[in-house]
């Protein structure tokens, strides 16, 4: 095997088969699985064994994640498989299944492991022991890795290593994996162990005689084995009174203390949002330029034409609309990875669980869904923290509704331009920062909702356990939280970009083509035409007269017929057609056929819709984020009429119609296609786009109508 | 009678006080989650703290912290 150590295969490319060799045949490598509960320092110590994994990819037919390393040790080469954290050997989520299935080799292309490695945490032996025995029942090659050693002796806990191995009739090497203590030793009894049969450790079946008959088989096992446990370990495991009263208590009784836990939270969490929010941006402007300057320099290369067009507008454009995540990405898994490692994602969880229980989901939403503010795609990644399958789904179906940054532009446009700057009841309360804020609350109002009916109906079933561990402070390894980072960095632009760049080349295609010269000109004069007709019957004081002939006039520059001719392009293309098609749909909001044209040319990604506006209302390329740009925009979007009329398009019950179609719409193709890999199903991704998409319509006729009777 | 009931539900104990598992009822996944998180009888447990809003229990067992809902810990029956 020639493979180099360190490169990432993509989903699905799986190594060949190796040809059956024996075990005892050095050229085969051995498989070694690692399993242990969750906060056992499995990940540090499959980092100290193997470190970068070889191949990450998801397991046959679920979405359970399948990370392998491959090292060597002493000649022989080992893939260490790394298996979801795990409980017990009794399933309770497609994560323990897989575990199940891999120990028994009912996986196919999954080979059975020569070797199991049992990862114990010492702090924490005895509620360890209950996966360890359970894994030991299986007659297989094994070895018990007890981690976390260092944490242990500081918490006065010392366990006899040798006298347990006797016990279970299996190695048992201590280790402290950051620090690499008797990780050479692991290796050498994972060698030695292969091939053995070891005889399972006895003495369930004596305690399980004891139990109260009235209880399930499971839940007498479950007893039985506890009581085995504390027989197991009397006499291996010594606790004295710690050298200093333990920091780690002290600390956990702040952290979730009703009141200053609360406290100490919310500002964690706004400093994790507001970097996110705020340190990315810089990092997401300086990849736009990259991405521009990259742009330029192709013009300046390739001759006018479709090629270039379909290299500048489709292809970098898609890649520059990829690229641009991964600070987002990166920064989210840095933090969740962080507060992971040190245990407070746990304490999160549990102080906003009864929050969250209100609408249908659990304590560990509420990252997720946070980030969501920023950006839907990492609050999407970073609902794999959520172990339970229902919750997660669930997460990830309303996470979109949450107004993400790329909402921000349009509202403020559109508030700053439709929205009359007057004081709602107090002085510093303007109407425009109340309407900014209402879109916000349309979202989460939103999220709740669904999340509670979906709750109540599709999703309705029997409770799912919460039981979640909390477990000990201590500090994250850099080491695994850059991995974390650097993984989910790598399965975005792996699984999802590829998919996201051809979404943006098939919309790019579609707003370009046809192009017919003749219907471009047509459009164009057409458009000449009625802009003459408008202003003749206009008197030369009416407030548009201004607007109407500065536009005219510009027909006659360079740049403003190039506009004109962009925009007529742009209606004559198969999605300008298509929102024509979509009229009758969209007049019920308020909107005429361009705006429909705007939303759907806005499907790739949300904030686009600003500059589709600028292009539909033949205005060339502007820039909304710039003060010129915007103002321009505006000007143009004020003096919009509809066809033949002089109707104005843009009211206040209008604008209001698009800022809640845009707050509760899926347009963004990333999303969607993030949605469709997180929960290996294109299912999902077409159920948030229906819902979202009726939702939106629904919310838009209503404010509509509603602002149109109130406000005239 | 006493005047104040001694809790039967590790629901009921006050926070920072300590309970012996005497039973846990009901015989879905989440009654054998919480048996296979150690939550056997005979064990002793001890409330950490709560939740804000009616939120959780934190408990302290076999040596290790562990949350649960509320509604749960209802199914802990404690020893007299």
């Amino acid at each position: 095997m020639g493979e180099p150590e360190g490169s990432v295969r993509p989903d699905g490319d799986r190594p060949p088969r190796e040809p059956d060799r024996g075990v005892d045949d050095p050229r085969r490598p051995l498989v070694v699985a690692l399993v242990g509960n969750p906060n056992t320092g499995k990940s540090t110590l499959f980092t100290a064994l193997a470190g970068i994994p070889t191949r990450i990819g998801n397991y046959p037919g679920v979405t359970v994640e399948e990370k392998v390393g491959r090292f060597a040790h002493r000649g022989r080469t080992i893939d260490l498989v790394d298996l979801p954290g795990t409980y017990s050997l009794v399933p309770k989520s497609p994560d323990e299944q897989v575990v199940v299935d891999v120990l028994h080799g009912r996986l196919p292309g999954v080979p059975v492991p020569d070797c199991i490695v049992i990862v114990a945490d010492a702090t924490n032996l005895e509620r360890n022991c209950y996966l360890a025995t359970q894994a030991l029942a299986l007659g297989r090659p094994a070895v018990v890795a007890l981690t976390l050693c260092d944490a242990a002796e500081e918490k006065g806990i010392s366990i006899d290593a040798a006298e347990l191995g006797r016990r279970l009739s299996c190695p048992v090497v201590p280790v402290v994996a950051p620090a690499r203590q008797g990780i050479e030793e692991l290796g050498d009894r994972i060698i030695a162990a292969v091939g053995t049969s070891p005889p399972p450790p006895r003495g369930l079946e004596r305690h399980a005689a004891l139990v109260d008959s009235r209880h399930e088989p499971a839940a007498r096992e479950a007893i039985a084995r506890y009581a085995w446990i504390e027989e197991l370990l009397d006499g291996v495991v010594q606790r004295r009174p710690p050298l200093r009263p333990p920091l780690a208590e002290r600390i956990d009784a702040v952290l979730t203390h009703r009141v200053w836990g609360t406290l100490i939270f919310a500002a964690t969490m706004l400093a994790m949002f507001s970097a996110i929010f705020w340190l990315a941006t810089p990092l997401m402007d300086w990849i736009s330029a990259g991405v521009d300057a990259v742009a330029g320099l192709a013009e300046s290369l390739l001759p006018p034409g479709a090629i270039r067009a379909l290299v500048v507008d489709g292809v970098l454009a898609g890649v520059g609309g990829v690229v641009v995540f991964v600070p987002q990405i990166a920064m989210l898994f840095l933090f969740v990875a962080v507060l992971e490692g040190c245990g407070y994602l746990s304490r999160a969880a549990f102080l906003m669980d009864r929050l969250l229980c209100g609408v249908g989901l659990g304590g560990k939403s509420f990252i997720p869904l946070l980030s969501s503010f920023a950006c839907a795609i990492p609050g999407i990644m970073a609902a794999r923290t959520i172990e339970n399958p229902r919750d997660r789904l669930l997460t990830i179906l309303v996470a979109p509704l949450m107004s993400c940054s790329a909402r921000l532009p349009v509202y403020l446009l559109l508030c700053g331009a439709f929205v009359p700057n007057v004081p709602v009841g107090l002085p510093w309360l303007r109407l425009p920062a109340l309407v900014l804020a209402s879109m916000y609350a349309v979202g989460v109002l939103a999220a709740a909702t669904v999340s509670l009916v979906l709750s109540r109906t599709v999703f309705f079933g029997p409770p799912q356990p919460f039981v979640m561990e909390l477990p000990g402070w201590r500090w994250p390894r850099p080491a695994v939280v850059l991995e974390r980072a650097r993984e989910a960095v790598w399965s975005f632009l792996q699984n999802a970009g590829t998919l996201i760049v051809a979404v943006s080349i098939v919309i790019w295609a579609l707003s370009t083509y046809p192009h017919d010269t003749d219907a471009i000109e047509a459009d164009v004069a057409a458009g000449r035409a009625s802009l003459a007709a408008r202003l003749a019957e206009l008197p030369a004081d009416a407030p548009d007269h201004e607007a109407l002939s500065v536009e005219l006039a510009s027909l006659d520059t360079e740049d403003g017929l190039a506009a004109a001719r962009r925009g007529a392009a742009q209606r004559q293309s198969l999605l300008g057609r298509m929102g024509r098609l979509v009229e009758p749909l969209v007049r019920p909001l308020g909107w005429d056929w361009r705006l429909g044209c705007a939303a759907i040319a806005s499907f790739p990604a949300r904030e686009v819709v600003l500059g589709t506006l600028g292009v539909i209302y033949n205005l060339g390329d502007v820039d909304p984020g710039e003060e010129a740009g915007a103002s321009a925009l505006v000007r143009r979007l004020r003096a919009a009429t509809w066809d033949g009329t002089n109707r104005r398009v843009f009211t206040l019950p209008v604008a209001l119609s698009i800022m809640v179609f845009f707050a509760l719409c899926a347009q963004c193709a990333s999303t969607l296609v993030v949605i469709g890999r997180e929960t290996g199903s294109w299912v999902w991704p077409v159920v948030t786009f229906t819902y979202m998409t009726v939702l939106a319509w629904l919310a838009a006729f209503a404010t509509y109508q509603i602002g149109t009777r109130l406000l005239g | 009678m006493p005047a104040v009931l001694a809790p039967v539900s590790l629901e009921e104990v006050a926070v920072g006080a300590t309970a012996r598992v005497a039973d846990v009822t009901g015989d879905d996944p989440t009654t054998l989650r919480l048996l296979e998180m150690g939550l056997t009888p005979g064990v002793s447990v001890r409330v950490v703290g709560t939740a804000p809003l009616g939120g959780p229990l934190e408990l302290e067992l076999r040596g290790y912290r562990l949350s649960i809902r509320r509604h749960d810990a209802a199914r802990v029956a404690i020893a007299k």
